[in-house]
């Protein structure tokens, strides 16, 4: 693709993250319950409306976390690519670069869409 | 090979470009915000990799590729919770919390920049040199992203240490 057109995904990638990265924080940080402390309620695992199961288990939320999965991943890993080909210019180094990021990105996606598929078919105890 | 062809960049070259991107002093206030947003972004990328694998461990960890029951996850997850109580993990946080909000408020800060907002227009370079296309507002902008992020950081910290409540 041209580099155009990879800034301006770039771009877009880092207006989702903010969208989705916002639900994503105030879910986890701004929804604590009156009788537990931040760190308790952060990490836990179920019983409550904005535990960590119970929010896989919102259709909603859980595509919420898939957007920011996937914003991120493309967003952080194009911005190290432009790092990274100006640390090592020639053309087989930013082949290298370039299907290196590939890999990792891939192994990003996989492992992360696993997680939130499984958690959110995980049924109740 | 990688090798030849990183050995093909001469490691002076590499040393220097480094440092062009690393040390911003003698330079505008844009090559900090140039130096801190890579820094963020990346040191933000590492804790996104250690945050989907530690978030793997909430259905049972790596070697899970089915629906596991639901005592087998809890009892993974609480493992790693128990791994978790560690102060150095909340001021970590406070940390990542900090570039985040620096590096998201200068992002669009960024973003207006490259599609020409914000600018002025471009001039003969005259003595004393001074790039009149740097305006106040954008200056305002990073500024205020280096204030959102220490407000985010503090309240990050007390959120989960207390540590600023009396």
């Amino acid at each position: 693709m041209r580099e155009r057109t990879l800034m301006i995904m770039h771009y877009l990638t880092g207006l989702g993250i903010l969208v989705s990265g916002t639900i994503h924080v105030y879910v986890v940080f701004l929804t604590v319950p009156a009788n537990l402390t931040a760190w308790e309620s952060t990490l836990s695992f179920d019983g409550f409306q904005f535990a960590i199961l119970p929010v896989y288990r919102n259709l909603a939320l859980a595509l919420s976390l898939e957007i920011l999965l996937i914003c991120t991943t493309y967003h952080g890993l194009n911005g190290l690519r432009i790092i990274l080909y100006e640390l090592f210019q020639g053309r087989s180094a930013r082949t290298y670069v370039k299907y290196a990021l590939f890999a990792i990105g891939a192994l990003l996606l996989i492992y992360g869409t696993r997680t939130i598929i499984i958690a959110h078919s995980i049924g109740g105890p | 090979m990688i090798i030849t062809s990183i050995r093909r960049t001469s490691r002076q070259n590499l040393s220097k470009v480094l440092t062009t991107m690393l040390v911003p002093s003698r330079y505008t206030i844009e090559r900090w915000s140039y130096t801190l947003q890579r820094v963020s972004g990346v040191v933000v990328m590492l804790y996104f990799v250690a945050h989907v694998i530690e978030t793997g461990y909430v259905v049972g960890g790596p070697g899970v590729w089915y629906v596991p029951p639901y005592e087998v996850a809890q009892r993974s997850w609480e493992t790693v919770k128990a791994s978790l109580k560690d102060p150095v993990f909340d001021v970590g946080l406070g940390i990542i919390g900090l570039l985040v909000t620096f590096h998201t408020i200068n992002g669009v800060r960024l973003t207006l920049t490259h599609f020409g907002y914000t600018l002025k227009r471009p001039h003969r370079p005259e003595f004393p040199y001074e790039v009149r296309s740097f305006t106040n507002f954008q200056r305002g902008l990073f500024w205020l992203s280096i204030s959102f992020a220490v407000f985010s950081m503090i309240y990050a910290l007390d959120t989960l240490l207390g540590v600023f409540r009396a």
